[in-house]
């Protein structure tokens, strides 16, 4: 077997693990702060990215294009925070699974009739000419991924730990009530969350487009092994899940090429359940102390 | 017996007309959907055992359909076998495949769960789709349905066969739940630390509910596979999955009759949006009920604005588009979602759950009579501890963060003692007791129960050990009535393998336990409440209980976490009697407790603890005395006549 | 400043409190003692909103809270140090400390220039906070995790604050240090609602006390008339 080979897949299976990573990191905002995630989070990574073509294809300019995207995330975000999470949440219990479900399910039903069943090719300035580093082909559009994820999730990180409102954010994650104690709106603050998380899915889907084209079914793989980089990371930490995520890319990308393509999902898959065998908390996951 | 026999008349009258329906209709469209809802049937009594008595969502129920559609196809095409080891394997199967799953699955909870059956469900799909050489992937797998015994399988027989096997299930079903089985599946929503600590086993009743609820998936794709004699991995997805849950929420979870009703509109609801009419009619009937029960929720304020209007605009999304959408097929998905959300919004009960509270106001039938209490003497015998230390903690240290709750603590608990653990709020008192009962791993150090090592980190090993406890937060199974509460705890009643459990053999065991339970519910003075929920019992009586259902676990040590705290006066005392009841059955009691006169008046040694280390040890009237004490815990000069809970004179 | 009014509250069908009601004049530290499980606890949680009352008034400088978010009634001037401390364990004392004054501060850029001032003070009045400001608070001593709640509860400038059993699982040596800082804080003219489970020292330091038995105020008075009151001595003060 070509080194070069087994070199060129890992790192497409890498940058392609990014993009799940950047996905699961969507589901650790939520979670932070109101311990849900959004099930649906795949068909806001669809409905973005096909609201952002449509964008495009009225003429916005790539760059004006890419903020409108994920300003329509941030909005959905806070649709399903509003219609499926804020209610469970209130009579504490854990309704807010199936209203998402039941959400992504209606996005899907729409965009497949609003923008139909077709898959589209995606339109980007970016080159997908190849340039070589290091003896490995890489282009410019799958750069551009990693570009985008390592930057969006720096912002979040950097707006967590040196704003006030981003330590209000860790607060309501770290003790609720003693949160709004100190004047923090915990209703808010998973508002926000959920926005923020809104936002990653819909750049998630503006990143990955250009590289899978958009249709109604294109989130249905990737969300399954964001869930799994989720589970086998732990809900908690932003690097776990980037780590666990290019981990997983790569080994999927050899896995199709030894097993065959339809075998793409199997190593992600099989991995969240050995993980969860092992350490239910994920591998970067905090330990849970039970009380009475 | 009149409401087992009111209840089991209506079952048998729709499974009798059910039954005779093919005798009268000859319609093969008719009758095909019968006979699938009958798979539904049991495929929804599989699916709500998780959902409904787990309380768990579960997203895999659609992938152990397929896995056992496909099992079932391949006994028959591969192996050439007949229909009934390929119904077996189908079960055996979704059985096994099912516990396989739960085993790591069910350590998780919520969310996590959710993520690992959808990922399971995904992984299965796959499979299904690229063992091309077996199941023929995409193109599918043709089969036939061979006879049964010799009988050609006609439409109206087949029918019948499912038919007998829904009334099958649902009977084995009904056996379970009314056993201790079913009691634990209860108990452990309620509290599932407690359950734990009476020695249930939480997680194993989880696995093995998971692994039966998945058996009857494969059962079901069986008859799936017989029935459609055509099979595809496409048809057994997510969408399928979301179309099972709104059968099993809107039906009503927990409940038989839930699930049935469930199944029925699983099945209409492909021709709900084939015909326009149809469609109009019920969306509109819908946006009726959503917005007549919205409003009444309004007015009675007994729901939220968000939970009355939500629903209103989901079925009125529903009703208005139907005039303006071309086809109703392509919005198939969003039809679903909309009454989906409109259902798990606005009757998060399901129309079972709805008409249960409904029926129950029209007919008030009383419950069978309880049986006698059996003798004190079998249930709780009398036993002299012998001498010597029976508990013994050596240096135990527990440590959070940087936070050291428990010390380095060295301890004896003599045999036929009662011994009492005090200090100020914090000072690690619960953090030993959470130690000693599994709940917490000791950081540190060494606990053994007469000179064998306690099991640590487990709160059911260290039950079945010997060691019962109550909760300072009271940790009642509130949902269950108190007997039922004792009955759960019960140790040594419940023999009966599970296969014989299922066909109904543990009726007997169930009037022993319930004697039993009495018993000791007589033993706290509780006996003439005993079909009352706990949620509804006075806080007094509900500490008392926590007691007896301790009791129920026959125990070596008893660990009391503060019996007093809240209690009025009377109540003190009353508590201050059941507890020297119980010392004198010869348990050896560890007593955690604030009010200095009840641990006066009970305890033969005192521990005083203060930052997770011990400052004083003795008789409680030498530790009283003790300097240090009186600096971290009592206060100045305490006298002997100290007490926290003087009543109030009027 | 704080006026309760036959209060009403509990956790799902049991009630904990069954009409309390007491008052805090500006100005006056008041204790609240009473035995385990009399609703202590449950009176600040109510008060502060955690807890929402099912019946009676919470009025804070003549403004009615109560059913208000826990949020919103600290922005009004409430700060609630509550039971068990509950620092944010994860954070670091400082930012701690900054989210004590969230409310009046810029949420972005440039909140510590606006919270320096309380901040020093606060460092001033536990010189141990100030040497550990950048130490994650979960690792914090017991004795250092109270302080650093103290603290938090300051930092919001508070027209009156709560503060519940800070006493609860610390050595004898650092609750006198917990009970100076109470007396130089009242001296410096804090409005103080305290709840306690040594009596005799939430006394010494009280201008007005109440004693709470099954969810409601049983006697209330100045601290001497509580000493001579023989039940409530033979009860609470041992």
């Amino acid at each position: 077997m070509n080194p070069s080979i087994i070199g060129q897949m890992a790192v497409s299976g890498a940058l392609m693990g990014l993009v799940y990573a950047l996905i699961a990191y969507g589901f650790q905002l939520t979670y932070a702060t109101s311990k849900s995630i959004n099930f649906g989070q795949g068909e806001l990574v669809m409905v973005s990215a096909f609201f952002s073509l449509t964008l495009t294809n009225l003429g916005l300019p790539y760059w004006a294009m890419v903020p409108g995207g994920l300003l329509f995330g941030a909005l959905l975000g806070l649709v399903v925070e509003r219609t499926g999470v804020r209610l469970a949440l209130e009579q504490k219990s854990e309704g807010w699974i199936l209203l998402s479900i039941i959400l992504g399910l209606f996005f899907f039903s729409a965009a497949e009739n609003i923008w139909g069943r077709d898959d589209r090719p995606f339109p980007t300035p970016i080159s997908a000419d190849p340039i070589h580093v290091f003896g490995v082909d890489v282009t410019r559009l799958e750069l551009s991924v990693a570009v985008g994820v390592f930057a969006i999730m720096g912002l979040i990180e950097l707006f967590k730990r040196r704003t006030l409102l981003g330590k209000a954010f860790e607060a309501v994650s770290a003790d609720r009530d003693a949160a709004e104690l100190m004047g923090i709106s915990a209703t808010r603050t998973v508002m926000l969350s959920y926005a923020l998380s809104g936002t990653v899915a819909a750049l998630a889907g503006i990143l990955v487009s250009p590289i899978t084209t958009v249709g109604p079914t294109m989130a249905s793989a990737l969300i399954l092994k964001a869930f799994s980089v989720a589970v086998v990371a732990g809900l908690d930490s932003g690097f776990g899940v980037v780590l666990i995520g290019m981990a997983l890319g790569v080994l999927e990308s050899l896995a199709s090429f030894y097993l065959g393509s339809g075998w793409r999902e199997a190593p992600s898959l099989t991995l969240l359940i050995l993980a969860l065998a092992v350490r239910p908390t994920g591998v970067f996951g905090k330990a849970v102390i039970r009380k009475v | 017996m009149k409401r087992i026999l009111f209840l089991r008349g209506a079952e048998l009258l729709v499974f009798a007309f059910l039954a005779t329906i093919p005798l009268m209709v000859v319609n093969p469209y008719a009758l095909g959907l019968l006979t699938l809802l009958a798979i539904y049937g049991i495929l929804l009594i599989g699916l709500d055992v998780t959902v409904g008595y787990l309380g768990q969502v579960n997203l895999a129920h659609v992938a152990f359909l397929g896995l056992g559609a496909y099992t079932a196809g391949l006994v028959v095409t591969k192996l050439g076998l007949g229909l009934v080891p390929a119904l077996a394997a189908a079960t055996a199967v979704g059985l096994l495949l099912g516990a396989l799953l739960a085993l790591p699955a069910l350590r998780l909870e919520g969310p996590q769960f959710a993520l690992a059956t959808l990922s399971f469900a995904a992984l299965s799909t796959t499979a299904l789709n690229e063992l091309e050489s077996l199941t023929g992937g995409a193109q599918g797998l043709s089969l036939s349905r061979p006879a049964l015994f010799g009988t050609t399988l006609t439409p109206p027989i087949f029918f019948w066969l499912c038919l007998v096997l829904l009334a099958l299930v649902w009977m084995v079903m009904r056996n379970l739940l009314a056993s201790q089985w079913g009691r634990a599946f209860e108990a452990l929503r309620d509290s599932p630390i407690a359950t734990d600590a009476m020695g249930v086993g939480t997680y194993y009743h989880k696995v093995a509910a998971f692994s039966l609820g998945s058996g009857l998936g494969g059962l079901a794709g069986g008859l799936y596979a017989f029935n459609f004699q055509y099979l595809q991995p496409q048809s057994f997805v997510y969408e399928l999955m979301i179309i099972l849950l709104l059968g099993v929420v809107l039906g009503g979870r927990k409940s038989l009759w839930g699930a049935f009703v469930g199944a029925t509109v699983v099945v209409l609801l492909p021709n709900l949006l084939s015909n326009r009419t149809l469609f109009h009619l019920f969306s509109g009937a819908g946006f009726a009920v959503a917005l007549a029960a919205g409003l009444r929720g309004l007015v009675k304020k007994t729901t939220r604005p968000f939970q009355a209007f939500a629903p209103v605009v989901a079925m009125g999304l529903l009703a208005i588009g139907g005039f303006f959408v071309e086809n109703t097929e392509d919005w198939r998905k969003g039809i679903f979602a909309l009454m989906l959300f409109s259902v798990v919004v606005g009757l998060p009960e399901g129309l079972m759950g709805f008409l249960a509270i409904f029926l129950a106001k029209l007919f008030r039938v009383p419950p069978s009579p309880l049986p006698e209490p059996s003798n004190l003497e079998e249930v709780l015998p009398q036993h002299a501890q012998g001498d010597g230390p029976l508990l013994v903690l050596e240096d135990l240290k527990r440590h959070f963060g940087g936070v050291k709750a428990v010390d380095g603590l060295s301890l004896q608990v003599l045999a036929g003692t009662i011994h009492g653990l005090i200090g100020p709020n914090g000072s690690g008192k619960s953090t030993v007791v959470n130690v000693i009962s599994g709940l917490y791993t000791p950081t540190a150090g060494r606990i053994s129960l007469r000179g064998a090592t306690l099991p640590q980190g487990s709160l059911t090993r260290v039950a079945r050990a010997g060691v019962a406890r109550t909760f300072q937060n009271l940790q009642l199974f509130s949902e269950l009535t108190a007997l039922e509460n004792v009955m759960v705890a019960l140790k040594g009643v419940y023999r009966m393998p599970l296969p014989l459990v299922l066909l109904g053999f543990a009726r007997t065991e169930e009037r022993r336990a319930q004697a039993d339970a009495l018993a000791l519910l007589d033993l706290i003075g509780l006996k003439d409440q005993a079909r009352t929920r706990a949620k509804d019992l006075t806080y007094g009586a509900q500490r008392f209980l926590e007691i007896a259902r301790a009791l129920a676990r026959k125990p070596d040590l008893l660990i009391l976490d503060e019996p007093a705290a809240g209690l009025a006066h009377p109540d003190v005392v009353q508590q201050i009697e059941i507890i020297k009841r119980v010392h004198a059955r010869g348990v050896t009691i560890i007593l955690i407790e604030h009010h200095m006169d009840v641990v006066s008046e009970l305890c033969d040694q005192v521990t005083v603890l203060d930052g997770g280390r011990i400052i004083a040890e003795g008789a409680p009237d030498e530790v009283k005395r003790h300097p240090k004490v009186i600096e971290a815990y009592l206060g100045q000069a305490s006298g002997p006549e100290a007490s926290a809970a003087e009543p109030q004179p009027a | 400043m704080l006026i309760v009014d036959d209060l009403h509250a509990g956790y799902g069908a049991s009630e904990v409190l069954v009409g309390t009601s007491l008052a805090v004049k500006q100005g006056a530290v008041v204790a609240l003692i009473g035995a385990n499980g009399a609703g202590k606890t449950t009176t600040m949680r109510a008060i502060s909103g955690v807890l929402r009352p099912s019946h009676g008034r919470v009025l804070l400088d003549g403004k009615e809270v109560q059913g208000l978010d826990a949020s919103r009634i600290a922005r009004l001037g409430l700060a609630h140090s509550p039971e068990g401390r509950k620092v944010f364990g994860p954070l670091s004392v400082e930012d701690n400390l900054l989210l004590g004054a969230y409310g009046r501060l810029p949420k972005f850029l440039g909140f510590k220039a606006g919270a320096q001032a309380d901040l020093d003070r606060v460092y001033e009045l536990f010189p141990r906070l100030k040497d550990r400001a950048r130490q994650a608070s979960g690792t914090l001593s017991g004795g250092e995790q109270q302080m650093l709640a103290i603290g938090r509860a300051l930092m919001a400038r508070p027209k009156v604050m709560l503060l519940d059993e800070p006493s609860m699982g610390l050595a004898p040596v650092i609750v006198q240090e917990v009970f100076r800082t109470i007396r130089r804080l009242k001296e410096e003219g804090i409005t103080l609602l305290l709840v306690e489970q040594f009596a005799k020292s939430a006394l010494e330091v009280a201008d007005h006390a109440y004693v709470m038995e099954r969810g409601r105020i049983a006697v209330e008075g100045t601290p001497d008339e509580l000493r001579r009151n023989e039940r409530v001595l033979a009860a609470y003060l041992g």
